[in-house]
């Protein structure tokens, strides 16, 4: 029940932060709409605004093999990052999942990588991969491994970047399970307990399907992140060695911003784009969002 | 669950031993900034050394210190205008039930979402005419796009926690609609404030792609600078590593005080941590 005077008041309210969310969001994604159906190339300026062929960087799109190359990488790196925080984090939740001093405090311990700026990420593991100052080679030359610096090693260089990707945000998917395993209600597992579950059984068959809505909401969060992979990938290996790290994101950068080929980024941008949007609603669905009803 | 106690203490033990490992490449880098370049190289590293503030201390007579200037600014001045536009926007969504809700939720759910180039190239392009490339306010206004989303998310769940029987015994008393907003429930937001804060100087600050693209040299922040220590200077790995612990100091304090707020932080308000 919300009379006439409590509708403006609210209008009032909420206008201010849609109008400014209409030029700052809206606006700039119409433009990049616009832009990706011209063939704009910054060294040739008149190309800003030809419409002539509006499509014509959409076909290049799918005759571009670079460019399938970087979603197939796209894909290996979410696979294995998605997989690997899930499962991580998981098992960290379950181990931490205890009431105990020692435990709660170490929680905010794990929490570090996630919380750190990525360019500090980024930082942490060029120094871990390279050999000169690197523990971990130090470690390897001691036991007579000789390991060679994996950024720049085709065969690893994609496992070190999905190695430096889980390490920053297992944090995240242990932090959701977590929240979850709380709200779990201990009638539930006493109940299991009284049936004599062990408790492997118990995990199995109660705690698991209790929080399989939060893993695939994570796993979700987790993958719309995956897309936009940039600051370990930049300082890293720079999408090298030759293109086995340069996932969608990245070659759309190096189109608009190397090769100046905005046009053409932009239509990668615009399918990016499309493809995070699916996946927000695909999230608002699964967590029943707009369906609220106080 | 009741587990045996040698298990428990097994599992402790292993939960310690796991910490230690997880967060062993980020100490590390802090005890590294604390190296001179020698000792950096020297293998084994000797437990202990001769610390130094060298590379601090070198660090504090770069533009180094004009860029951490910059972060702080514009992370600041980002949280207060996200702050002041949306928080009663927040709290109209929290009281207002409207059929529209859905696709405002999707909105600034994608908002958040999207990947940062999407923005950057029209930004890049619209900047280059209003003459907002290279400039503190360019970058402001960018950071709205994921904070002014941030603060909605933050603070809507909060509100609709606060009973509205607040604000309607203030109607009741005579108050304006404006009063019971600003007199009543504002007060009672306090928490709930300095968290989504935080966080909004969190995002701003540990942003890296926004400000490599659309900053040169006026406007550059920490996180663009200590990179080019990378690129331009050789390998300076000492100052590299200082700058790179004094980018994350804030950031460490900060995440622990709200650290109950970060997953709803994160997700905008999916899972209540």
């Amino acid at each position: 029940m919300t009379s006439k005077r409590q509708r403006q008041f609210y209008v009032f309210c909420v206008a201010p932060s849609l109008a400014v969310l209409a030029v700052i969001t809206l606006l700039p994604a119409l433009y990049l709409l616009a832009t990706s159906f011209t063939p704009l190339n910054l060294t040739r300026p008149e190309t800003q605004w030809d419409f002539s062929s509006p499509l014509i960087s959409y076909g290049q799109l799918l005759s571009d093999d670079r460019l399938a190359n970087s979603v197939w990488v796209q894909i290996k790196l979410s696979f294995w990052t998605v997989s690997l925080q899930l499962l991580i984090g998981l098992g960290l939740a379950l181990l931490l999942n205890v009431k105990s001093r020692l435990l709660e405090a170490l929680r905010t311990v794990f929490l570090i990588p996630m919380v750190l700026p990525p360019i500090v990420v980024a930082i942490i593991w060029k120094v871990i991969y390279t050999p000169d100052i690197s523990p971990m080679h130090g470690i390897f030359r001691a036991i007579g491994w000789n390991v060679p610096a994996l950024i720049t090693n085709p065969d690893w260089a994609l496992t070190s970047i999905i190695i430096a990707d889980t390490w920053e945000w297992f944090p995240f998917t242990m932090l959701m399970v977590l929240a979850a395993l709380q709200m779990m209600p201990q009638e539930l597992l006493d109940a299991a307990k009284v049936d004599g579950a062990s408790p492997w059984q118990l995990t199995r068959h109660v705690t698991l399907p209790f929080i399989q809505g939060v893993l695939l909401v994570a796993g979700l969060f987790r993958l719309i992140d995956s897309i936009k992979a940039f600051p370990l990938i930049y300082i890293l290996t720079d999408g090298g060695p030759g293109s086995l790290t340069e996932v969608t994101n990245y070659y759309s950068f190096l189109q608009a911003f190397n090769f100046s080929y905005l046009g053409f980024s932009s239509a990668i941008t615009v399918v990016l784009l499309a493809a995070t949007i699916v996946l927000s609603w695909i999230i608002i669905r699964a967590v029943g969002w707009g369906v609220r009803v106080d | 669950m009741s587990t045996r106690k040698s298990d428990r203490v097994l599992m402790q033990a292993l939960a310690v031993v796991l910490a230690l490992l997880a967060l062993s490449p980020f100490l590390w880098l802090l005890v590294m900034s604390f190296k001179t370049n020698d000792e950096i190289f020297h293998w084994p590293p000797r437990l202990f050394f001769a610390a130094t503030l060298d590379n601090y201390a070198a660090l504090w007579t770069t533009d180094f210190r004009g860029s951490f200037a910059n972060s702080l600014v514009v992370s600041v001045v980002s949280t207060i205008v996200s702050l002041v536009i949306g928080v009663p926007a927040a709290y109209a969504l929290s009281r207002w039930q409207s059929r529209s809700g859905a696709t405002i939720t999707l909105w600034i759910l994608a908002s958040r979402m999207a990947p940062p180039i999407a923005f950057t190239i029209p930004y890049f392009l619209a900047y280059r005419y209003l003459e907002l490339l290279d400039t503190l306010a360019g970058l402001i206004v960018i950071y709205l796009t994921f904070n002014l989303s941030l603060v909605i998310w933050m603070m809507r769940p909060f509100y609709d926690q606060l009973p509205r029987a607040l604000e309607e015994a203030a109607w009741i008393d005579g108050a304006t609609m404006w009063q019971g907003f600003t007199r009543i429930i504002l007060p009672l937001s306090g928490p709930g404030l300095a968290a989504t804060a935080i966080l909004c100087f969190l995002f701003a600050w540990n942003d890296f792609f926004f400000a490599l693209i659309l900053t040169r040299t006026e406007a550059m922040t920490a996180p663009v600078a200590v990179v080019n220590f990378m690129n331009y200077e050789g390998w300076e790995w000492g100052r590299i590593a200082a700058g790179g612990t004094m980018i994350m100091l804030p950031v460490l304090v900060f995440s622990f005080v709200v650290r109950r707020y970060l997953v709803s932080g994160l997700t905008g308000g999916a899972i209540k941590g």
